[in-house]
């Protein structure tokens, strides 16, 4: 009955570009690209390791995938996975060492990793189109708004998926133990590096692809832009304001603020960000383990 | 013989905790391992079970050198330890925690786990094991931290302090499940402040101060030792 329900939503999702309008679709496409970083960044911290470094992975897809159009003519389809390969590599390399640090040490590094990323973009001109950044001919599917709904929600169902078999499988009873005590974890046989280091990459894989679609989405990366914090700080709000350490509250997180974030662009152009921030601090105030976290706690409080 | 330490020494700067210990386990026996306060008892406990590795000197087990081995794979080995301060993963139900070690340690798949698990429980006889942790009271606690080792299906138990803060009653049964876990063919540590647990349960006693080593055999004549009673009381004025 669940997985019914299920299927029917997404079914009702593949088809909503048959009754909306395309604003409506341009917004979903954004929230769920929003909500695929989100979901990444949550499946990290459900380790206890919280990586300032989404931004760097997500510009780093975004400029592996242009390149690959643009230098060596391949499919933009098929680019967005040399993004996720590519994210997944540098992540192997650089989680080796990163994944030794823990808490604000691990933070802060990945944080300096985003910003070395955008330095590399910058410089390496001949490669990446320097300060200037690069423009590819058209966007993907010549720039079809619907084909590119469909493409964005089968990534996003795919990354909600993953994020589920996360919870479903012997893989949470390791990261939730690493991130509870990581002692009493490895004395129970669990194989802490080995775990991070899987989760490290998965993720940045997840947000190489991410960047990948957006960068495909409009034909072209930047420097500043690619590599904006907002592809940090919005997806983190997301998941805070939602509920971390679940599928849900990410996703109700990012429906919410990327709704409530359309609607104050609207109403007021300049200054809708202090409203945005405004709910976030109020959320981390009053709803500690966000809209999803309290919801689930008030229902194991009355059983 | 189970376990064999060669001159393990270990320094935090200038403080060292164990000095030079050449301790053994033979199969299947109850060792007890007793000293005062800062003898270095929990620090022993965590160089065999990897949880840090020694400054000095070797450890073997079941004549392998595992001195450098990771804790995880110790515990995969069969070397499981309990955690003086208990340390139960707070995420997680009773129940859970127990999976996890069967997970990891055995190499179950979930499935597999959660029976094993579920053997556990009533083997340690931790009643309504699908609870949260802070229903759990201090005795229920402490039969976790076993129940969780014992899903590492462990050669070798080390039981840090598992008597302290319980009552009379309740450490006449933890001493009747630590009795029916050597019948599982399992070698047991027990370390521990309360001097007649270690008279009922141990075959033999190392008694650790500052460090060292400085008085092994059966209970009696080490309760007797008069270097033993020295470390624990102090010089006679």
């Amino acid at each position: 009955m669940k997985y019914f329900m299920i299927a029917i939503v997404c079914v009702l999702c593949f088809l909503l570009p048959f009754f909306v309008g395309a604003y409506l679709i341009h917004v979903l496409t954004s929230i769920m690209i929003f909500l695929s970083l989100a979901l990444s960044w949550d499946m990290m911290l459900r380790t206890g390791q919280l990586s300032f470094g989404i931004a760097g992975f997500f510009g780093l897809g975004a400029y592996a995938s242009i390149i690959a159009v643009d230098d060596f003519s391949i499919d933009p389809l098929w680019s967005i996975l040399v993004a996720a390969g590519f994210a997944a590599l540098i992540a192997l390399a650089l989680g080796w060492i990163v994944l030794r640090l823990r808490e604000i040490y691990f933070a802060i590094t990945t944080l300096a990793l985003s910003s070395v990323f955008m330095i590399f973009a910058r410089n390496l001109s001949d490669l990446t189109g320097g300060s200037a950044g690069k423009v590819l001919y058209e966007s993907i599917f010549k720039g079809d708004s619907i084909k590119i709904y469909w493409l964005v929600l089968s990534v996003a169902l795919t990354v909600i998926l993953v994020s589920e078999l996360f919870q479903r499988t012997r893989i949470r009873f390791a990261i939730n133990a690493i991130r509870d005590d990581e002692i009493a974890a490895k004395c129970s046989g669990v194989n802490i590096f080995k775990y991070l280091l899987f989760v490290f990459v998965l993720t940045s894989a997840i947000q190489g692809a991410v960047g990948a679609l957006y960068a495909q989405q409009y034909a072209f990366v930047e420097p500043e832009s690619t590599f904006s914090a907002n592809f940090l700080l919005l997806p983190m709000s997301m998941a805070l304001v939602g509920g971390i350490y679940s599928s849900l509250g990410p996703i109700i997180g990012a429906v919410v603020l990327g709704l409530a974030s359309e609607y104050l662009k609207l109403i007021m152009p300049y200054g809708h960000l202090i409203i945005y921030g405004l709910i976030l601090v109020l959320t981390i105030m009053f709803l500690p383990r966000g809209i999803y976290g309290t919801v689930v706690n008030r229902i194991a409080a009355k059983r | 013989m189970l376990l064999r330490t060669e001159k393990l020494t270990k320094s935090f700067g200038g403080l060292i905790a164990v000095k030079s210990v050449d301790l053994k386990v033979n199969q299947g026996e109850i060792l007890g391992i007793i000293g005062p306060n800062g003898a270095g008892k929990t620090t022993l406990t965590n160089l065999i079970s990897g949880v840090f590795y020694p400054t000095e000197g070797r450890i073997h087990f079941e004549d392998k050198d595992i001195t450098f081995v990771p804790a995880h794979l110790r515990a995969r080995m069969g070397i499981a330890r309990t955690f003086q301060l208990v340390r139960p993963l707070r995420d997680f139900t009773a129940f859970e925690n127990v999976v996890v070690s069967c997970l990891f340690a055995r190499g179950e798949s979930l499935r597999e786990a959660r029976k094993s698990a579920r053997k556990i429980c009533e083997l340690v006889e931790l009643d309504q094991p699908e609870r949260r942790l802070d229903r759990l009271t201090v005795f229920e606690l402490k039969k976790l931290e076993i129940a969780r080792a014992l899903g590492c299906q462990p050669k070798l138990l080390i039981l840090d302090e598992v008597m302290a803060g319980l009552n009379f009653e309740e450490m006449q049964r933890m001493i009747q499940l630590v009795k029916s876990l050597r019948e599982k063919q399992i070698t047991i540590c027990v370390i521990e402040h309360v001097m007649s647990v270690i008279s009922q349960l141990t075959d033999r006693v190392v008694v650790l101060d500052r460090g060292e080593i400085i008085a092994e055999g059966p209970y009696e004549k080490v309760a007797h030792d008069p270097k033993v009673i020295t470390a624990y009381l102090g010089e006679e004025a």
